[in-house]
């Protein structure tokens, strides 16, 4: 059973990268702080008891769940809001979605600019924005597997799928990577 | 020939070995970046970490005191005889002691005696003569 002192040394170890991470998922920082809460919480409260070794791979479990928990409510809340807004004219939810797509593409011309002589901030920049744009599950597999350091079983465990799968949601992370980072004159 | 060299078919192995050393090169900057969040972030990390602690105490304390009621028993099921025997053997060890005492002393005072006896047997005056009034007398007689 792990001891508080081991839950506050694993928690504050992991906390900046778990929140990172959902980052990268839900993009909206204060979601993403709610999430790393409830997970870090969920934690506590449910699987204190068990060794700490095995903390890492729970916590990363949960952390996957509460993400995927927040993209359900999500989806509900929108179609919500979509059924309602079915009786209000179409012209400024068309706005709104383009302004979310130009603030997205705002964003990635910038680190698209940043080629060849780019500072370190913004090399590092570039390489959190490609992350963040590989498909969820590619995503998910390539940070559990090489950032928080867990092997394929882990991982795979973590994930709810198969051994072979994290292989090849990993593979195709880093040739995804490695030709992004590469079209924007990127080198490691 | 070099370039033979150079374009040689890669194995899976290799490829594999290049592809975690790139991925870790990744990993590497990305918690280089993760650890440079902002300071209202870091503190509301901080806050949830310490709610998760605070979530977590009853249960640390509810499992402290069920391992120690598990340990209870234990006493408990020595206390029957355990507790009695704990009672009872230091009045055993101290009558033992005691024991022991008493016969080292009375066979100190026998050894004792056995000398004395043996050093009268030994000597050249009778032991008949200590009873003698005279030989007591002369004894007593300073020599000049």
């Amino acid at each position: 059973m792990a001891s508080e002192k081991e839950l506050s040394d694993f928690l504050k170890s992991v906390e900046k990268r778990a929140f990172k991470r959902v980052v990268y998922a839900v993009r909206d920082d204060d979601a993403a702080l709610d999430i790393v809460q409830e997970s870090m919480i969920r934690l506590a409260e449910k699987y204190i008891d068990r060794p700490a070794q095995e903390l890492p791979l729970v916590f990363q479990r949960i952390l996957s769940n509460a993400t995927m928990d927040w993209f359900r409510r999500q989806k509900v809340r929108n179609a919500v809001v979509r059924n309602f807004s079915e009786f209000e004219s179409t012209s400024e939810d068309g706005d709104f979605d383009l302004l979310e797509t130009l603030i997205t593409h705002d964003d990635s011309t910038a680190t698209e600019s940043a080629s060849d002589s780019v500072s370190r901030s913004q090399i590092l920049l570039a390489i959190e924005g490609e992350v963040a744009q590989l498909p969820t599950r590619q995503r998910e597999a390539f940070l559990l597997r090489y950032w928080e350091e867990l092997d394929v079983a882990e991982t795979a465990a973590a994930m709810g799928c198969s051994e072979g799968s994290v292989k090849t949601h990993c593979s195709r992370a880093v040739h995804a990577l490695a030709n992004a980072l590469k079209s924007k004159g990127i080198e490691l | 020939m070099t370039s033979r060299q150079h374009t040689a078919p890669r194995t899976q192995a290799d490829l594999d070995a290049l592809q975690t050393r790139f991925a870790l090169r990744l990993a590497a900057r990305l918690t280089e970046q993760s650890q440079a969040v902002s300071p209202d972030i870091s503190e509301r990390l901080r806050f949830a970490r310490e709610q998760a602690l605070a979530a977590a105490r009853p249960r640390l304390a509810a499992q402290a005191a069920d391992a120690a009621s598990r340990s209870g028993p234990s006493l408990a099921l020595l206390g029957g005889w355990g507790v009695k025997i704990a009672s009872v053997l230091p009045l055993v060890v101290l009558a033992a002691g005691l024991v022991l005492i008493q016969r080292w002393h009375s066979s100190t005072q026998i050894s004792a005696a056995a000398e004395i006896d043996a050093s009268l047997l030994s000597d050249d005056v009778p032991p008949d003569a200590y009873s003698d009034p005279g030989f007591v007398e002369f004894l007593k007689t300073p020599r000049d």
